[in-house]
């Protein structure tokens, strides 16, 4: 599994950067840790012409305290350097968490948190080797017209499996997307599309520059449920924040990961506890509010079954946890 | 296909190479150097026996990282630990304790480890789970791996106090 | 037959041990520590290719049209090869398995000719070597692989053994009709009557999922097969002797001209017992280039190519009486054999004696069909098939005793074997300390103050084993030799044909001839994995290691040191006999203060009249005509929390009692357990490939789940040494013995943790948690224990 023929081009500036973005258009691929695109690439799912490197790039790489409080973090920020930062996990420590349960040590220690927002949707019928995918139809992601696991489908189904997501979309946290001409800020909770093939709003010759995160005093709470603890994808994920103290909880937000095409951003749940507090009851009903809003669930890496009952579980822990907080 | 020179340093050694734009640190250290102590396994990121460090002493897995990304660095693979003809601690600690059966993932195991002791040389339980769950002993079950890390700092005394004395 | 007595023996040596039962590092420790320790991988030959291997992408289909001449093409492409380049070469490994049956039974298991190497005309499962490929390095051979053409014509394909014997399915091999490999019923003792007479049966299902061992090295075999002479193979293995054996015929060679090359090897786990055709393809390769050939399997290729369980599917039912007599056992088993049964429904075998052996029982029966199927071939995973089947005799074993309100403790010791017990297939144990396992971990885990003690869903378990330490089966014989060459210098040098896949034979080798010289195992050098300098070894398989080749390398010290003796008993003027050599010295037993130093001896016995260079040769032979001499006993006891809400299971601890008959090396015999212990709690929680017709969905490192340090339990180790007479200083095995223990312990504390409830399939994954929950009496008496 070697890597495929490519051209790789590292450069030191963003300017430099989104000039290259420019030019090569969608025959480019990012690389920044590389973590998921070296993965892809062996597995020829990703066989870009130019694989351009923005590891060099110092500017992505910086973590800035803002004066209202919040922090503005370079998308080139590695995972483990966000792992040790003190303002991180002081000021937001259920991102912190998110991003120590990525993957393992190894990976944190070079893949960074524009890659873990970006990273593409997985799927176990196109992140597979290009010899096993052969012996399947082809389908959207391998330039057909079929969803493996869906198959009644016209989207396709592949899960957003990333954990940094959560939190910060709970947390406020805005992108600055830039490229060779300009520069627009987009909430994360606006980034994710509902489709496995184009999930992102990212135009091809953009980056994700920075995560600005707004100062938060709220209760947030990270919790992930895979089959093995370190070293694995979440089967699911949440992250929730709640204002106010005990069981009173004015405002709040909840999302869950990684049982579908994107983030889940649970209304009906938060409105419920919203108006009731985090009592038992409130929580068992917002509970029970869960599963209408997941939409269509596949069987991918975990039974569809098995998922909603999770997003439920995950939900009524993630609640009490922030009572208890 | 372009080729692209070099310079990579290796347990100390300073190497000028041409390399292509598809190579990955680890052919480059398996191919081209032809150190193979740092083993191909999965080459997808998940079983952790092509382990190095980088400079600041951190587990890398050297199959997930394009060769053009390390020139001018400096690295340390599995056949760097020992200096002057002397096992590192964390070496001896492996042989003592039992951590080494097929041996096939050793080399990456002790390269996991030696980056855990470089930031943590007393670790505790909840930071050897994390540093070493990244990568797969099927042998041991990671059993005394954990046994020869825990006890690590002491052989590294033990033998500090006799060159002193 | 009565244990022997040993004519070899040296009462007053072997009165005080001085090596066996030390600590030891493992002799190879610095080697591969630090990086130096040479795999198949590692290895660079002058003028070496790079081999790939185009597999079938269908489970059934023709091939209709097969066009390699635009791979032939490329430059830096040596040889393309398919079907047509090994017509007649049978790529069987399986006649000695064969042979073991028929001998045994007095009939043969239906053996197919042999498997081909590349198929022909027609495939029969995904990964199915269609063609391949040389040339000057693997990107090149990757590319030339996509350059040959393929094109199937599909057939209908039978993917699961239930509806492959269903009238009509499609038919995997046309030899087979019905796609019914082999059906065999062992009848021991007299089950009919045992279930009459008994007081009452219970009975349960229990599935096993399709695995993978997951050793830490990948699949990799070097060929230099440029000399038509010489046939030199490096790759892992566990027996460099059946390899020599599968690939001398098919290539027209003696065995001498084959030289198998194990220099170490990553990790077996039962799984490389056998040549696959990839050593095959590579021996092709190399002998169409005349050019050293490797071939690594990349990624999910590993996955498709390893052939581990398949599905297996165990109906089981044990009768008792009220006392807690457990009188026989009737168990079948449907063996999922794949697309190439052959070598299955052999261990198949084995998981149902195994299962009786350490019950007092009446009647054992076992019921085994294999079935073929459009699935990748199956094997071995590690325990076999015992870790299944144990666990659903454990959970079973468990019901019986909470229907008679007994402990389950009680209930084992009740009807545990004991020494010198002849069991129902005229097996003796000489030696057996099963109840002392029972005893110990009964005690060491505290069960008498949890056992039906415990909240809801938190478990405690019991399971309890055996296994054969080594058995004549595979060949005639079951000889291992070895040779000890001691130095002028004092050093000794042992030679060795069995492979060290990281289970520390060659260490314990080494402590063996050490104690029977005298010396530090440190002064011994080990040279091995080299069938052109090592004596014959039929391998590092059925637990052989310790008490055949341990006894070889015994009697081969033994052989040096009488060299040896002569020459001192002369200079200490004294009878041989009167010698004991330890810590370095040969030293008079009746006048302690008169001795020479090893190294004075080893020194003047070359250097003195004579000119005698020390070289002891010794073998060892089962003295049965077939079968097994000595078994060791296990017992072990799991506690487990489940967690009710996502279905995931956290062992807690694990508490194992091993009857090795003597503890040669503390350090590798716990080494042993915390693997097996690791692996048997993998295999029944986590490991599965999962499939969609016939696919392996998550063939990866990644997302064939395998637990890690996080998962990892206490484990507590006790070693029962019952000094078994026939194994090296009274030593039998504790390479497999633990594994199909751990398993069914885990399975039972599960089951106990949900209130009894039988656990109906392995791995017991989440899912498969919650619907045990739901299905519980637990869960209809709101979450208490009934
Ligand atoms: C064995 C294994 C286990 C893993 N486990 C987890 C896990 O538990 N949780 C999890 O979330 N992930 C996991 N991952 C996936 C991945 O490693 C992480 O998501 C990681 O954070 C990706 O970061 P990276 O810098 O390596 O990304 P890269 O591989 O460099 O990039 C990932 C994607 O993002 C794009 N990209 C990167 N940076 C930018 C940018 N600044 N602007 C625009 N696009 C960009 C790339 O083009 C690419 O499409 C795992 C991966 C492996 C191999």
């Amino acid at each position: 599994m070697l890597l495929p023929d490519h051209q790789y081009l590292t450069v030191d500036s963003l300017s430099d950067c989104l000039k290259a973005l420019r030019e090569n258009g969608e025959r480019a691929q990012v690389v920044a840790g590389g973590t998921d695109v070296i993965f892809n690439m062996r597995l020829k799912l990703f066989e870009p012409d130019v694989a351009l490197s923005i590891r060099r790039v110092a500017e992505l790489q910086q973590v800035e305290e803002l004066p209202d409080g919040g922090l503005r973090i370079g998308a080139g920020c590695r995972l483990v350097d966000l792992v040790e930062h003190p303002l991180v996990n002081e000021r937001y420590p259920a991102f912190a968490d998110a991003v120590r349960a990525v993957a393992s040590a190894h990976i944190r220690n070079i893949a960074t948190l524009g890659g873990n927002i970006c990273l593409k949707t997985r799927c176990w019928y196109t992140n597979n080797s290009e010899q096993w995918r052969q012996g399947v139809k082809e389908c959207f992601k391998t330039d057909g017209e079929l969803c493996h696991v869906i198959k009644s489908s016209s989207l396709c189904h592949a899960i957003n499996n990333a954990d940094t997501p959560l939190p910060l979309i709970t947390l406020g946290a805005v992108l600055t997307l830039q490229n060779a001409d300009q520069r627009r800020e987009v909430p994360i909770a606006e980034f994710y599309r509902k489709d496995g093939m184009d999930h992102t709003v990212l135009a091809p010759d953009e980056l994700v520059t920075h995560v600005t995160l707004p100062p938060v005093a709220d209760r947030t709470v990270f919790l992930k449920i895979a089959a093995r603890q370190g070293m694995d994808f979440s089967q699911a994920a949440i992250a929730a924040r709640a204002a106010g103290t005990g069981a009173d909880a004015p405002q709040v937000s909840l999302v869950l990961g990684s049982i579908s095409m994107a983030p889940i951003q649970l209304d009906q749940p938060a409105r419920t506890v919203e108006a009731q507090g985090l009592s038992d009851e409130a929580i068992e009903q917002a509970v029970a509010q869960v599963r209408a809003e997941l939409g269509e669930l596949t069987s991918l890496y975990a039974r569809a079954s098995y998922k909603s009952h999770l997003a439920k579980v995950l939900v009524r822990r993630a609640l009490k946890a922030l009572r208890e907080m | 296909m372009a080729k692209h020179m070099i310079s990579l340093t290796i347990n100390g050694d300073t190497y000028d190479l041409v390399v292509s734009d598809t190579q990955t640190l680890l052919d480059v250290i398996r191919g081209d150097i032809g150190l193979k102590g740092t083993k191909r396994g999965c080459t997808t990121g998940a079983c952790g026996v092509c382990t190095i460090n980088d400079s600041k002493g951190r587990a890398i897995l050297s199959c997930m990282t394009h060769v053009l990304e390390w020139d001018c660095e400096s690295i340390t693979t599995i056949e760097g630990l020992e200096s002057n003809g002397e096992l590192d601690a964390i070496q001896r600690a492996f042989i003592e304790y039992g951590a080494v059966q097929c041996g096939s993932c050793t080399p990456g195991v002790i390269m996991s480890a030696k980056a855990l002791l470089n930031a943590h040389p007393q670790p505790t339980e909840e930071q050897i789970n994390e540093a070493m769950s990244g990568v797969l002993c099927r042998c041991t079950g990671h059993v005394k791996v954990k046994e020869a890390i825990r006890n690590a700092h002491r052989i590294r005394e033990a033998s500090s106090h006799a060159a002193t004395d | 037959m009565p244990p022997p007595t040993d004519p070899q023996a040296i009462p007053a040596q072997e009165a005080e041990l001085s090596v066996v039962g030390k600590r030891q590092p493992r002799l190879d420790g610095p080697q591969k520590v630090t990086g130096r320790s040479v795999f198949t991988d590692d290895v660079v030959l002058p003028g070496m290719l790079a081999g790939k291997i185009l597999r079938s992408q269908h489970a059934h289909a023709r091939i209709v049209r097969l066009d390699t001449s635009r791979a032939e093409a490329l430059p830096g492409v040596k040889a393309v090869i398919t079907a047509a380049h090994a017509m007649g070469m049978a790529a069987s490994s399986t006649e000695s398995a064969g042979e073991a049956s028929r001998r045994r039974t007095g009939r043969a298991i239906k053996l197919k000719t042999g498997e081909s190497v590349f198929a022909d005309q027609v495939v029969t499962y995904i990964g199915e070597e269609i063609a391949a490929v040389a040339a000057l390095d693997e990107a090149t051979a990757e590319k030339a692989l996509e350059l040959i053409e393929v094109e199937y014509e599909p057939l209908p394909a039978t993917m699961d053994s239930r509806r492959a014997v269903k009238p009509g399915a499609p038919q995997v091999n046309p030899e087979f009709p019905g796609n019914v490999w082999s059906e065999d019923i062992d009848n021991y003792g007299k089950p009919d009557e045992a279930f009459e007479s008994a007081d009452f049966v219970v009975e349960g299902k229990f599935e096993a999922g399709v695995t993978h061992n997951l050793y830490a090295e990948f699949h990799v075999a070097v060929v230099d097969f440029s000399r038509p002479d010489k046939l030199k193979v490096w790759t892992p293995t566990q027996t460099s002797y059946l390899m020599q054996h599968s690939l001398a015929p098919a290539f027209g060679l003696s065995l001498n001209q084959v030289q198998i090359i194990h220099l170490n090897t990553g990790g077996a786990f039962s799984g490389r017992g056998a040549v696959r055709p990839h050593h095959y393809v590579a021996a092709l390769l190399s002998r169409e280039t005349r050019r050293p050939v490797k071939v690594f399997s990349a990624g999910d290729e590993e996955f498709l190519i390893g052939r581990a369980l398949g599905k297996n599917r165990y109906k089981t039912r044990i009768a008792a009486n009220k006392d807690g007599t457990l009188k026989a056992f009737d168990m079948s088993c449907e063996m999922d054999g794949g697309a190439v049964g052959n070598e299955v429904g052999y261990f198949g075998w084995m998981a149902g004696l195994c299962n009786a052996w350490v019950f007092d029982l009446e009647g054992n029966r076992f019921r085994r069909k294999v079935i073929l199927t459009h699935q990748r071939p199956n094997f071995l995973g590690h325990g076999g098939m015992m870790v299944s089947s144990n666990c659903a005799v454990a959970q079973l074993v468990a019901k019986v005793a909470k229907s008679l309100d007994m402990d389950p403790m009680d209930l084992l010791l009740k009807n545990a074997v004991e020494p010198g017990h002849t069991g129902l297939s005229g097996e003796v144990f000489a030696s057996c300390g099963l109840k002392e396992c029972i005893e110990t971990v009964r005690r060491e885990s505290g069960w008498d103050d949890k056992y039906g003690k415990l909240p809801p869903f938190h478990g405690i378990g019991v399971a309890i084993g055996a296994m054969a330490s080594g058995a004549k089966g595979a060949f005639k014989h079951d000889t291992s030799a070895a040779m000890v060459r001691v130095g002028e210098d004092g050093l000794v040098t042992v030679y060795t044909g069995i492979p060290d896949m990281g289970q520390g034979t060659h260490t314990t080798m080494a402590m063996i001839a050490a104690e029977v010289l005298g010396i530090d195992a440190n002064d011994v050098q080990l040279i091995a994995g080299d069938t052109d300098l090592t004596p014959v070894d039929v391998g590092a398989f059925a637990q052989r290691g310790t008490i055949t080749t341990g006894n070889a390398t015994r009697n081969a010290a033994i052989d040096a040191r009488n060299q040896l003796a002569k020459h001192a008993a002369e200079k200490l003027a004294t009878e041989q006999h009167n010698l004991v050599f330890r810590n370095g010295r040969v030293i008079r037993a009746d006048d302690p203060d008169q001795s020479l130093s090893f190294k004075e001896v080893a020194y003047a016995t070359l250097h003195g009249m004579e000119g005698r260079c020390v070289m002891g040769r010794g073998f060892f032979n089962s003295p049965l005509p077939y079968g097994t001499m000595a078994w060791s006993f296990d017992a072990q006891v799991a506690e487990v929390k489940v967690d009710p809400e996502t279905g995931q299971i956290q062992v807690l601890k694990v508490t194992v009692a091993h009857d090795l008959g003597r503890t040669i090396n503390p350090l590798a015999v716990e080494g042993q357990i915390d693997g097996q212990v690791f692996s048997a709690m993998s295999q029944v929680i986590y490991e599965e490939l999962v499939t969609d017709d016939g696919l392996f969905l998550n063939p990866s490192r990644l997302e064939y789940k395998m637990p890690r340090t996080y998962e990892m339990p206490e484990i507590s180790h006790h070693m029962i040494e019952t000094h078994d007479p026939y194994g090296p200083f009274g030593a039998k095995e504790v390479g497999e013995g633990p594994v199909v223990v751990t398993g069914a312990a885990i399975i039972a504390a599960v089951s106990d943790a949900l209130g009894g409830t039988l656990i109906p399939e392995m791995p017991m994954t989440p899912i498969r948690v919650l619907k045990a929950i739901r299905g519980s009496e637990l869960y209809e008496n709101g979450g208490q224990k009934p």
